[in-house]
């Protein structure tokens, strides 16, 4: 039975979305607005331990099961997808507001899924959906980033489907929950894993992030990698491997986000960076373990929403992303800066800001198990993540060499959006027990110690010193960073060439020598005898080096070839003489 | 300026002595830089430093490459 408690959320989405191009463009983003609204309605009244369950063939399909970790990533992602809405007010391109609304209801839907398949078809839906928000720039960067983008998401959908079917036929069941090891498993951990960017599988995220719109990179950055945290945290939780990959690649984000020179790339490797503590909160899998992935990502998704707004605004402004073309905005678009501080303070752990209290229960996680490595690494990526964007990001961007940009006007929706992001931030920073409630488990962790402000606060400062000693020799090089997409981006330049332009040539000679030869049979043709003698004097002429005679007409006339009747009998009478000959002789 | 700096400096003299009571107070979780004051001071800085010259290493000897990179004629698509 459907009811309040477990009403799938993606079926308000997908209506939503079919709904929306028919309405008038002027009521288009109210109505965004009003249908987020209405999800978040429903999502108030779903209850943990409901599911909705369909038959289908021999299986159960839960297409809905609530419980406090789906609960988390729910209320978060419905947060989401409306502040997202606020900030993308302005727009009246309705695929971006349709594809929007897809997006957010499949992300919707894997969190809800309770079983492999249902789980699998909103994967897909969130790869497909999602692409339109890259394309929607209508650049031809965007339009090649996105389609190496969707081909990775279908190589990693494939790769799911085939460890779903695997799971299905070994286990005999769909149901969406711890995994034990196995072939199967693997499979779905690589698809997991692709999805959560994790080192080597991260090439996608900052070569299709930055390619998005001003909008809808905003909604890339909060759904697709947190989607796969959740979906680690309710299969993978405890696996060792994950607590180490995380941490490596906490760190690995923040140095390749060092050498990135557009701002919203370098906020992309953040995302890895950041997912990288979920990662390894999902690895270490203690109750304190997964509250921390939990909570870090919802203040993530927040947080880094912001700051992708923040950059957003500058793109819409200036036209310009990369550093090495910004800088000296401080007095045109100091709003914006205030604003983007509070994401960076958020995303760096300054205490008052939300990233200090999820970030922290993650490291605790780690120092409760003496993984005192993964504790040294966690912290170092926080140095790096307060480094660039803390200070290096938006010292270049509104300080530095001033550029005399002309900002345009900003759209007051932008604004709202970001305030209103701003303040949550604040707000988990200031009372982190908002927090802290929606988390899967009771949280006994007090972020607010005095070693811990003070550890953190020490951390701070002397990075910002630190970066103070070097920051006048620093400065934004207009290069791109290899990374693991160069794998699949430089060979295509050979497989282009193996599959596509080499056969191309192949097919052009074979057409050519056939053509040749067709036009060798009718001279041939048309004249063989005239053909004949000509080959002869030409090879005459050449051997002997005599002038070459006249050449034979084109066509055939039988007077000209005819065989002088004399040389017939000639040939007659040699036969007569022959065929005599032989009866002698035998 | 000088007061900003002023500020600052302060700002790292009073978070470190804070920590050497603290260290002298309580000597929290088992790790071997638990009871160092200003651990987190030293590792922020280093860590700082360490991080902007491995990052520019890598950067300068092997990853970073012109724009162009991955195309350099787009007429070819």
């Amino acid at each position: 039975m459907m009811t309040m408690s477990n009403f799938p959320l993606a079926i308000i989405f997908v209506l939503g979305a079919m709904l929306l191009p028919v309405l008038p463009r002027r009521a288009r983003s109210w109505a965004y607005l009003v249908v987020v609204a209405i999800a978040f309605v429903f999502l108030l009244h779903l209850e943990a331990g409901a599911t909705l369950t369909f038959p289908f063939l021999n299986y159960e399909l839960v297409v809905c099961r609530v419980d406090r970790l789906s609960l988390a990533f729910g209320y978060v992602f419905v947060i989401m997808g409306f502040l997202g809405g606020v900030y993308g007010f302005h727009v009246k391109d309705t695929l971006q507001q349709v594809v929007a609304l897809l997006y957010v209801g499949s992300s919707l839907g894997v969190v809800f899924a309770g079983d492999l398949f249902t789980l699998l078809v909103f994967w897909e839906i969130m790869a497909v959906s999602s692409v339109f928000l890259i394309w929607a720039r209508r650049t031809p960067q965007s339009r090649r980033a996105g389609f190496r983008y969707l081909l990775v998401h279908a190589f990693g959908g494939s790769v799911l489907m085939a460890g779903v079917i695997w799971h299905m036929v070994s286990t005999g069941s769909i149901l969406f929950n711890h995994f034990e090891g196995g072939i199967a498993s693997y499979l779905i951990l690589f698809s997991f894993a692709l999805n959560a960017a994790v080192p080597p599988l991260n090439g996608w995220l900052p070569d299709a992030y930055p390619e998005g719109t001003v909008t809808g990179s905003v909604f890339l950055s909060a759904f697709t990698t947190k989607v796969a945290v959740y979906a680690l945290a309710r299969g993978f939780a405890g696996l060792e491997l994950l607590m180490w990959a995380g941490a490596i690649m906490a760190v690995y984000g923040v140095v390749f986000a060092f050498l990135a020179n557009d701002g919203r790339r370098l906020l992309a490797y953040h995302i890895i960076s950041q997912v990288g503590y979920m990662v390894a909160g999902v690895g270490i899998g203690t109750k304190m373990g997964i509250n921390g992935a939990t909570a870090h990502a919802f203040a993530h998704i927040l947080y880094k929403g912001l700051l992708f707004m923040g950059m957003g605004t500058v793109l819409y402004a200036t036209g310009r992303s990369k550093l090495t073309e910004l800088g000296g905005l401080v007095r045109s678009m100091w709003p914006v800066l205030i604003l983007f501080m509070v994401g960076a303070f958020s995303i760096s752990g300054v205490p008052l800001f939300s990233g200090f209290v999820s970030k922290s229960m993650v490291i605790y996680a780690a120092e409760l198990e003496h993984q005192g490595i993964v504790v040294l690494l966690l912290n170092l990526a926080s140095i790096g993540t307060f480094l660039s964007i803390g200070l290096k990001l938006p010292y270049f961007t509104w300080f530095g060499t001033d550029r005399n940009l002309k900002p345009e006007p900003v759209p007051p929706g932008m604004y709202v959006g970001m305030a209103l992001t701003s303040a949550i931030c604040i707000a988990i920073g200031v009372y982190p027990a908002l927090l802290y409630n929606l988390l899967p488990f009771a949280v006994h962790y007090q972020p607010y110690t005095a070693s811990h402000v003070i550890g953190t606060m020490q951390l701070l400062i002397f990075t910002g010193l630190a970066f103070w000693l070097v920051m006048k020799k620093l400065h934004a090089e207009a290069t791109i960073t290899l990374d693991t997409d160069w794998v699949y981006r430089r060979p295509s330049r050979l497989a282009y060439r193996v599959f596509s332009v080499e056969p191309a040539r192949l097919f052009g000679k074979v057409e050519e020598l056939s053509l040749r030869l067709a036009q060798f049979a009718v001279r041939l043709g048309a004249n063989p005898p005239g053909y004949l003698i000509d080959t002869i004097r030409t090879a005459r002429c050449a051997f002997f080096g005599t002038k070459k005679p006249a050449p034979e007409p084109d066509t055939f006339s039988p007077d000209r070839y005819r065989i002088p009747l004399g040389i017939m009998v000639l040939v007659v009478l040699l036969f007569l003489i022959i065929l005599l000959a032989w009866d002698i002789i035998t | 300026m000088r007061r900003w700096m002023a500020v600052f400096i302060s700002l790292l003299v009073i978070f470190v002595l804070l920590d050497l009571f603290l260290v002298i107070g309580e000597g929290h979780d088992g790790f071997p830089w638990s009871h160092i004051a200003g651990f987190f001071a030293l590792f922020g800085f280093i860590g700082c430093l360490a991080l902007i010259g491995i990052a520019k290493l890598l950067g300068h000897y092997w990853l970073e490459r012109g724009e162009d990179y991955y195309h350099k004629n787009d007429d070819n698509e």
